[in-house]
């Protein structure tokens, strides 16, 4: 636990210097400080799933030595382990992205990044709902904080993404409150052996996911995600698709897989999955109608977290452990991907001086790199085998083929991957038109390019490590 | 019925009224008055749970706190927000103007070929 | 019976302007109203705390969520344009949540009355005794309040047993801070730089410059008040960091204060010490002593009044700048 703890600080730390240091230092020291930050706690991070890997269970720890029932409990199970590699990565690729590149980061991307770093850690290893609510709380604040990176432009989508999100918080707490009035606990363990299926129980849960489905943008919940993705600087979109919707998630997963009762579980898992599915269709041709590259990408993070709610919705239904690994292997998956469009899309727009996608006509010809990084990583978006995306795809579907019941299940699934299909293709196609070219504003700026394309090599490369990616998730469970 | 039960109604109807707010106003700021209400239904329910032992729940205070300085952490940023984006909507001041050319030229596509 | 009724009046009559306030806080018909009531919302929820028994919380009400609150809001008043009149829903969208609404209480007023499953009617008064079989949280906390270096115990939960939420705040705070900077880019050239009073307001109030010499002082000696006494008896650093933000609100608006830049090293490391503290306090813990914020029992009161009078600095001026920061005092 203690590696953990570290890898924790570390950016935490990195941020408060920065803060500190303010005016004192240049632009570079700051960026050098807070890549050389996320390397090691990426390697502290790595240690610390080592721990837990070889230990093939859980690590509990009270803080303050208080007893459990009092303390704020941390957990760090192999999954936790590997979301906070996860994140340390994340934050590596994207840091080194907006170091290199020539359309860089403002100023203040490097203290606010270390800052979303800490706090997803922290979100990562918390086994208490209100501490769960205050780096909840810390994340938005951070996302908004990031989108306001942008200048004026971004202000409106970013003003209603807070209102929004403090809504969204306030539901989880009252649902946190009440469930501390009926059971008298905060701790999740705790909680987990003790609820019961009445309506307080019921209420208290039916609120949280309200909140939480609102912040992780699942449908019908989503409508804030494409305008302030869209909006924000190209490497914040990234870490925001990639890793900030996730946390939510997370959280949403902890909830109903741990805390519900079990028939409550089994109840609302099919309205995950329809949602799931919905999501997957809606955001899918709501993606292809997008005039906008960043909106289309954006748009495509609704889409893809349909999987990961069906995922899960699946996985409460049936209590199979095939879908807690689909759902997990998605979530990286989808990172790495939604990461490597972005900064691709990013690059095109500063390049070729356009934001619309028709403005990417024969880009294979003027950016060449950056449009193989989007068809890449839009490859393993669509499931395209060896990447991590179709890895995960193929663990959800399995046992979906398997019975002929499941088959309107799997039916979703590839009408998802077709409309995935349809929009990623759009681009492609576009991209191959090199009759009516249309020329770059300015020079390529090929570090950057190079830098977009490499999250899509990395989650092609997922297929490399998938087996041990695999183990890891079936084994540590929960 | 109690006093502590017309507390809990009270906190459920504040925070109800709040949330009919949120999603029927559309001026940012009574929106955001609208989400502050939510947050002070929120807390009555909270401060009324505590009240339930004699001495108080010392945890729900302590929560309660908690989530007034995180509420006023956001209000004012949203605030500051909303203001920074309604003067920037408006055509009116000076530095809009620059302002607004400038976003002009970034959304403009490239020409036809 | 007849006594039951009489003391159930003021509980009924703040519950009912409460709710007026509250209605009126949204839909009053200037955008000005409305803030005024909200405000005085914020004072009646403020009484209604002191009447179930949470002093802590009516001060910290008072000071955050009517009175800086309050300068927040007059203040935007001030700088935005007008509401636009047209964009106002039908009455049909209007009602139909106002239905809902009256149907969920509803629903929620029966599932609390019929089962009472939160144990919240009389009958049900739960007394903390020692030596449950089980105990809940608050009975662990009254148990481990010797153990925890200070005798207040919403101190010992905010700052000891649950010290990770406090430090999390703390960064909230920050956070908000830095967010708040990034709407003032350093290349806007439009914007003055000044170092005296808020550059678009009138003159300020001669009252207000009169009485803010007399009162600031006053909630400073409060706030520092709040802070001592806080390890034992309702306050603590958070009550005290609003008192003192609202001395310096205060002072600023009168003219008194002059810009807290953020260039300035010892602005950013009055805004950051609370946190940064606090979090060597952790590190510390982790690495030399028994765990991550596991205070060494003899050293427990010291360190937490050590932790609490930096975070008492760091809120003050965070809130401070949160409410009154102006270009001046954020540009990079």
């Amino acid at each position: 636990m203690t590696y953990a703890l570290i890898s924790l600080s570390i950016p935490l730390f990195c941020a408060l210097l920065l803060l500190l240091a303010g005016t004192y230092v240049s632009e570079r020291a700051l960026a050098i400080t807070t890549i050389t930050a996320s390397l090691l706690s990426l390697i502290i991070a790595w240690l610390a799933l080592q721990e837990v890997a070889t230990a093939n269970q859980s690590l509990l720890l009270n803080l303050g030595g208080w007893e459990s029932g009092l303390a704020i409990r941390l957990r760090l199970s192999p999954l936790s382990g590997l979301l906070l590699l996860f994140t340390a990565f994340m934050h590596l690729l994207i840091g080194l992205y907006a170091g290199l590149s020539r359309q860089g980061a403002v100023r203040d991307f490097w203290p606010l990044s270390s800052f979303l770093h800490g706090s997803l850690a922290a979100l990562w290893l918390s086994a208490d709902l209100f501490n769960l609510y205050i780096t909840l709380e810390l994340l938005g604040l951070t996302a908004v904080a990031m989108v306001a990176l942008a200048g004026k432009k971004a202000f409106r989508p970013a003003a209603n993404y807070l209102i929004l999100s403090l809504a969204a918080s306030l539901f989880y707490l009252l649902g946190v409150v009440l469930l501390y009035g009926r059971y008298n606990s905060l701790d999740i363990l705790i909680l987990a052996g003790e609820t019961q299926n009445d309506v307080i129980t019921r209420l208290a849960l039916l609120m949280m996911t309200a909140g939480l489905m609102l912040k992780a943008a699942l449908w019908p919940l989503h409508l804030w995600l494409p305008s302030a993705h869209t909006n924000a600087p190209t490497a914040v979109s990234a870490l925001l698709s990639g890793l900030v919707v996730k946390g939510p998630l997370f959280i949403l997963w902890l909830l109903w897989s741990e805390v519900a009762p079990l028939a409550l579980a089994r109840q609302i898992g099919p309205v995950f999955g329809v949602a799931g599915m919905i999501a997957l269709v809606a955001g899918g041709i709501s993606a292809m109608r997008s005039p906008y590259i960043k909106t289309l990408v954006a748009y495509s993070t609704v889409a893809q977290l349909g999987y990961a709610l069906m995922a899960l919705g699946l996985l409460l239904t049936w209590q199979l452990p095939q879908m807690h690994i689909a759902l997990w292997l998605f979530v990286i998956a989808h990172g790495l991907a939604k990461a490597s469009l972005f900064l691709a899309a990013g690059e095109m727009q500063t390049t070729l001086g356009t934001k619309r996608v028709s403005g990417l006509r024969g880009a294979t010809q003027t950016v060449p790199v950056a449009m193989f990084a989007f068809a890449v990583a839009g490859g393993s978006l669509i499931g395209l085998p060896p990447s991590g995306g179709f890895l995960a795809k193929w663990v959800l579907l399995e046992p979906l083929l398997s019975q002929p019941q499941n088959w309107p299940w799997a039916f979703g699934v590839l009408l998802g991957t077709l409309v995935s299909a349809a929009y990623i293709f759009r681009v492609v196609a576009l991209s191959f038109d090199r009759a009516r070219i249309n020329p770059p504003d300015t020079r390529p700026d090929r570090l950057g390019h190079w830098m977009a394309l490499l999250p899509a090599l990395m989650v092609w490369g997922m297929a490399l490590t998938g087996d041990w990616l695999i183990r890891l998730l079936a084994g540590g469970g929960v | 019925m109690s006093s502590l039960q017309m507390y809990m109604l009270l906190g459920a109807l504040i925070f109800l009224l709040g949330l009919h707010g949120l999603l029927v106003l559309t001026d940012p700021i009574r929106r955001l008055i609208a989400v502050n209400l939510m947050g002070a239904g929120t807390f009555m329910i909270m401060v009324t749970l505590a009240r339930r032992t004699d001495p108080a729940d010392p945890v729900l205070h302590a929560l309660v706190v908690t989530g007034l300085v995180v509420a006023i952490s956001a209000t004012a940023f949203a605030l500051r927000l909303i203001t920074a984006n309604l003067i920037t909507e408006t055509p009116n001041l000076a530095e809009n103007n620059a302002a607004q050319s400038d976003t002009t030229l970034s959304q403009q596509g490239s020409p036809p070929t | 019976m007849s006594l039951m009724i009489v003391d159930f009046v003021p509980d009924l009559i703040l519950a009912f302007l409460v709710i007026c306030m509250a209605w009126g806080a949204m839909h009053a018909r200037s955008r000005h109203d409305a803030m005024a009531m909200f405000v005085a919302f914020g004072l009646v929820v403020a009484l209604i705390w002191a009447r179930l028994g949470a002093p802590d919380l009516a001060l910290a009400e008072a000071a955050i969520g009517a009175g800086l609150t309050g300068v927040l809001l007059l203040q935007a008043a001030r700088q935005i344009p007008a509401e636009p009149r047209t964009m106002k829903k039908t009455t049909v969208q209007f009602i139909l949540p106002l239905v809902f609404i009256v149907l969920a209480i509803a629903l929620f007023a029966s599932q609390l009355f019929s089962d009472d499953a939160l144990n919240i009617s009389e009958q049900a008064r739960i007394r903390p005794d020692v030596g449950l079989s089980a105990p809940s949280m608050s009975d662990r906390v009254h148990l481990a309040m010797p153990d925890s270096g200070v005798g207040h115990p919403v101190t010992a939960v905010l700052l000891n047993f649950r010290a990770w939420d406090t430090l999390l705040e703390l960064l909230v705070l920050l956070l908000a801070l830095s967010g708040l900077r990034q709407l003032y880019p350093s290349s806007q050239s439009a914007q003055k730089k000044s170092d005296g009073p808020l550059v678009r307001g009138p003159e300020p109030w001669p009252l207000l410059l009169a009485w803010s010499r007399f009162l600031a002082p006053l909630l400073i000696v409060m706030g520092g008040y709040l802070l001592w006494r806080g390890a034992d008896a309702p306050g603590g650093a958070f009550q005290a960091g609003a008192l003192l933000a609202a001395a310096a609100v205060v002072l600023r608006l009168a003219g008194l204060l002059p810009a807290l830049r953020w260039s300035s090293l010892t602005v950013r490391l009055a805004i950051n010490v609370g946190a940064l503290l606090f979090m060597t306090v952790a590190a510390l813990t982790l690495y030399f002593g028994a765990g991550w914020l596991h205070y060494p029992a003899a050293q427990a009161g010291i360190l937490i009044l050590g932790i609490e009078v930096f975070a008492t600095l760091s809120i003050a001026i965070t809130l401070t700048l949160l409410v009154i920061g102006e270009y001046e005092d954020l540009h990079t």
